[in-house]
């Protein structure tokens, strides 16, 4: 059974769950139920993030047009361009146990593609989640509802895995953001 | 002092102001002024409606926890300008927009409201749209507002600043239960539906 988790929580993924490695995090979101004129292109994207905080080169920043990285633990399934339907609508697969020592973290993002022409933002966006999956049974580890919370920002930092001794351990972080995926990179240490 | 929002801003209007039950909700617009040149032409043309007066029309939609519309006493509008449990009143109908301030207002008691209503969505459109092809691009300066009814204090302010040319509804905004407390989106959102029949059916 999956545990449920609010913001600010960590539990630890792979302490309960030995001989865990491969994940998938599954990002999902509905958008707006009124006919605003414009598509919703939601996006997730992760940052792999060294000792410091940052991202060591844009290798470790995995999206849209960077499927993969740390040397293919890290895979993006690929762009959803509406967020229709149930159910998962980006997935990253994460193998924990191939992620080089140098990545201390690997921080879930979700943002709004043009978000400031399309005059879009998180308040338009609700049932947003994260949830951890084991890749091997199909079953949910972990799971995050992000709530309530977001209303003007164009991009959310949704939660982060991270090394904890020799173990990986979840945040639920679920924390937004004015100016969208510009923003995090820049934070994340990425000049383009 | 009254915070102006941005589309998409969610706020509490509830938390920390606890006696707060009795609000004015007032939703303003301008009809596009005429243009002077050429004005004689286009009048006789009746270049795309410019001529006659573009009538709007507030409306609220009293929705259910699942958001839907489950009686048609749910839906204020100048027809039906007050709910069943007295919480939601409709001042009444504004035929032409004109002038400065409030266009047409709702007065809401929040402790008023039935359990059963979550959601109260508030729309503006534009009567007889179709037939006088009009839409909200001859509309501007579009907002909604809330006011204490006590305190007469302006609460929140959202300017609609979008273009709605081609749109003949504009949802305003919405007033929410979240927990005990109620909330407010700032949506701006224009809709095709050419009428409040038609808004009305696409929450049944």
């Amino acid at each position: 059974m999956a545990i449920n988790l609010s913001k600010g929580q960590k539990v630890d993924l792979t302490k309960s769950n030995p001989g865990l490695s491969k994940v998938v995090v599954g990002l999902g979101w509905d958008t707006n139920k009124y006919d605003g004129g414009q598509d919703f292109d939601l996006d997730s994207s992760v940052f792999l993030l060294n000792g410091e905080g940052k991202t060591a080169s844009e290798a470790d920043f995995v999206f849209y047009n960077n499927t993969t990285g740390a040397g293919g633990a890290v895979e993006h399934t690929g762009d959803n361009k509406t967020g229709e339907g149930e159910g998962d609508d980006e997935q990253v697969n994460v193998n924990l146990s191939a992620i080089p020592a140098s990545i201390e973290k690997a921080t879930f993002a979700i943002t709004i593609h043009d978000a400031e022409a399309r005059g879009q933002n998180f308040g338009q966006v609700s049932n947003s989640y994260v949830r951890i999956v084991n890749g091997d049974t199909n079953e949910e580890l972990i799971r995050y509802d992000l709530g309530e919370d977001f209303s003007i920002e164009t991009a959310v930092v949704v939660g982060e895995l991270y090394r904890h001794g020799g173990e990986w351990k979840f945040n639920a972080i679920g924390s937004g953001y004015q100016g969208g995926l510009e923003s995090l990179v820049k934070d994340f240490g990425l000049n383009s | 002092m009254a915070i102006n929002l941005v589309k998409g801003q969610k706020i509490d209007l509830t938390k920390g102001r606890s006696s707060l039950s009795s609000i004015m909700v007032g939703l303003g617009w301008d009809p596009v002024a005429t243009k002077k040149s050429g004005g004689f032409l286009s009048n006789l043309l009746g270049g795309g409606g410019g001529g006659a007066d573009v009538d709007c029309d507030a409306s609220v939609l009293l929705l259910d926890e699942n958001g839907k519309l489950t009686a048609k006493e749910n839906l204020i509008y100048f027809g039906n300008k007050k709910s069943k449990d007295g919480s939601v009143v409709h001042s009444g109908d504004n035929l032409t927009g004109e002038g400065d301030g409030d266009d047409e207002m709702i007065n809401i008691d929040l402790k008023r409201i039935s359990p059963s209503i979550h959601r109260l969505v508030f729309v503006v459109n534009i009567y007889n749209a179709q037939k006088k092809k009009q839409d909200f691009g001859m509309i501007e300066n579009a907002f909604i507002r809330l006011v204490d009814n006590q305190s007469k204090e302006e609460l929140v302010h959202y300017n609609l600043t979008e273009n709605y040319a081609g749109k003949m509804s504009l949802i305003t905004g919405e007033l929410y239960r979240q927990g005990t407390e109620w909330k407010f989106s700032a949506i701006g959102e224009g809709a095709s539906e050419p009428d409040i029949g038609s808004i009305a059916n696409k929450y049944s």
